[in-house]
């Protein structure tokens, strides 16, 4: 029997899957170092997320509709609500109302929380920079969440070449 | 639902403010002999007319109970010799084992008291579900007539021994085999979804497996001398494959929903079993005591008392009401 999209797309995400944030912000910090091994752990689960997304949802096209179709499954398939905001040729903006780094412990400052948050984002952006698009993409966002709002906007475009 | 059970607080609140609002002027008014004996007729009919509902309510609650016990009583002898299979359930068992004593170890070894919390919810989990294997081990052996062996629970530590003396003696009907392999696999599932969980929601030991073997694999790129992961993976995937099946097998069976159709029945039956007899205490108490003692020169006394039995039988009306809308709903 055919599975349908929502069971392929539940046993990826439960064949990668992300280290806990709240548990690997605490031992990073006490270690004093493994920023970087996160971040290649992470674009790692991240690729292999994206191109398993890209096959089930038999997406070919490498553009920004694409990364917006593939951004849409995947926060669905975590059970994440989010507001699509933008969309061109150069720029998809979402607007999401949780994010794993606000279950990270009341303890953990600020300072620390951004940090990781520019770790887990930008090598998500890599990731699918490099696998949707082909080309350089970057990824901003506001971090209006962990800055107690109720909604941050994360914003992915390509990068102008001169 | 909601919406009806709302109207229902509503109507039993406004109809229990009314009869005690009723209650208190037949308390300070005056009331002749005459009015009171119809009053305490009437309310005695109440009574016998909200018994006799909720006893026929109380019979088809049992039969009900009665009928979904029968038909999970059937089932169970398949599925102990088809997905709970002496060697799926040793198989399982063994893993559980492993897991227990590799997160315990962890457990011990570090010093972040998040990572410590992960790590002791898998050894909790574990070893619930190993109390309840065994449990489940022992009924298939003697409902199959095999000899009794000792090997899950030679295994056990004192504490998962207590916890599994414990388990053992509440299951005593054959439908609760069903019963215990379903707590093995909620264990183990917890929520079908994947969402992102807020606050101190109870995680299944499959996600915490699964998030505990990536962090394991973070912290092999940090120290690069641990194969904690590998053998981790290696059993969670056998699990994995074992659990689902037994999930799966269920969920088709539909046997979470009879399940808890069976422990609403239940719970109906036992809180209105005490409903039932505070409405035959009642009307003896009005027939044996008040009434062959009411006359005209009595009556200022027993006015008080008449008018609380009298509000009662209003709120037994508005119980019946949730009463019916919990019967319903079985």
């Amino acid at each position: 029997m055919k599975k349908t999209v929502e069971e392929q797309m539940t046993a990826l995400l439960t064949k990668y899957t992300y280290p806990p944030v709240e548990v690997v912000i605490p031992i990073l910090q006490k270690a004093g170092r493994g920023d970087e091994e996160l971040a290649s752990q992470i674009r790692e689960i991240d690729m292999s997320v994206l191109s398993g997304t890209m096959k089930i949802l038999n997406l070919k096209e490498k553009n920004m509709r694409t990364v917006s179709k593939m951004f849409g499954v995947i926060l669905s398939s975590y059970g994440q609500k989010y507001e699509p905001v933008e969309l061109s040729e150069t720029r998809f903006c979402l607007s999401i109302s949780d994010c794993p780094m606000l279950h990270v412990g009341k303890n953990v400052d600020n300072a620390v929380k951004s940090r990781f948050c520019d770790v887990l984002c930008s090598s998500t952006a890599k990731a699918m920079a490099q696998l949707v698009l082909g080309k350089e993409g970057s990824c901003s966002w506001d971090k209006a969440l962990i800055k107690g709002g109720r909604k941050c906007t994360v914003a992915f475009e390509l990068v102008k070449t001169k | 639902m909601n919406y009806s059970r709302n109207v229902l607080i509503v109507i039993l609140v406004g109809m229990s403010l009314i009869a005690s609002f009723l209650a208190w002027r037949n308390i300070t008014s005056p009331t002749d002999f005459a009015d009171l004996r119809i009053v305490l007729t009437t309310t005695t009919t109440a009574f016998g007319s909200l018994l006799g509902i909720i006893t026929a309510g109380l019979m088809f609650t049992h039969g009900k109970f009665s009928e979904l016990a029968s038909e999970l009583g059937e089932k169970s002898p398949d599925y102990l010799s088809g997905d709970l299979s002496l060697e799926r359930v040793q198989t399982i068992g063994n893993n559980l084992l492993a897991l227990r004593k590799t997160f315990s170890l962890l457990e011990t070894q570090t010093a972040v008291e998040e990572e410590r919390n992960l790590y002791r919810r898998v050894v909790e989990k574990t070893s619930l579900m190993y109390v309840n294997l065994a449990v489940l081990s022992d009924l298939k052996l003697i409902q199959q007539g095999l000899v009794q062996t000792d090997l899950m629970i030679s295994a056990m530590d004192p504490q998962l021994y207590v916890d599994y003396r414990e388990e053992r003696s509440r299951v005593k009907k054959e439908w609760q085999i069903l019963a215990t392999a379903k707590r093995i696999v909620d264990t183990w599932e917890g929520s079908r979804t994947l969402l992102l969980e807020k606050g101190e929601k109870r995680t299944s030991l499959h996600r915490d497996l699964r998030e505990s073997i990536s962090l394991l694999g973070l912290k092999e790129r940090l120290d690069k001398n641990s194969n904690v992961r590998t053998e981790t993976g290696i059993i969670y995937n056998q699990l994995s494959e074992n659990l689902d099946k037994i999930g799966k097998q269920l969920r088709q069976d539909r046997i979470h929903q009879l399940l808890s159709q069976m422990e609403n029945a239940n719970t109906i039956r036992g809180k209105y079993f005490y409903l039932a007899l505070a409405f035959i205490a009642t009307p003896l108490f009005i027939n044996l005591l008040i009434l062959p003692q009411l006359s005209a020169g009595t009556a200022s006394f027993f006015q008080p008392i008449i008018s609380i039995t009298s509000s009662l039988s209003v709120i037994g009306i508005a119980f019946l009401l949730v009463y019916i809308n919990r019967i319903l709903k079985v």
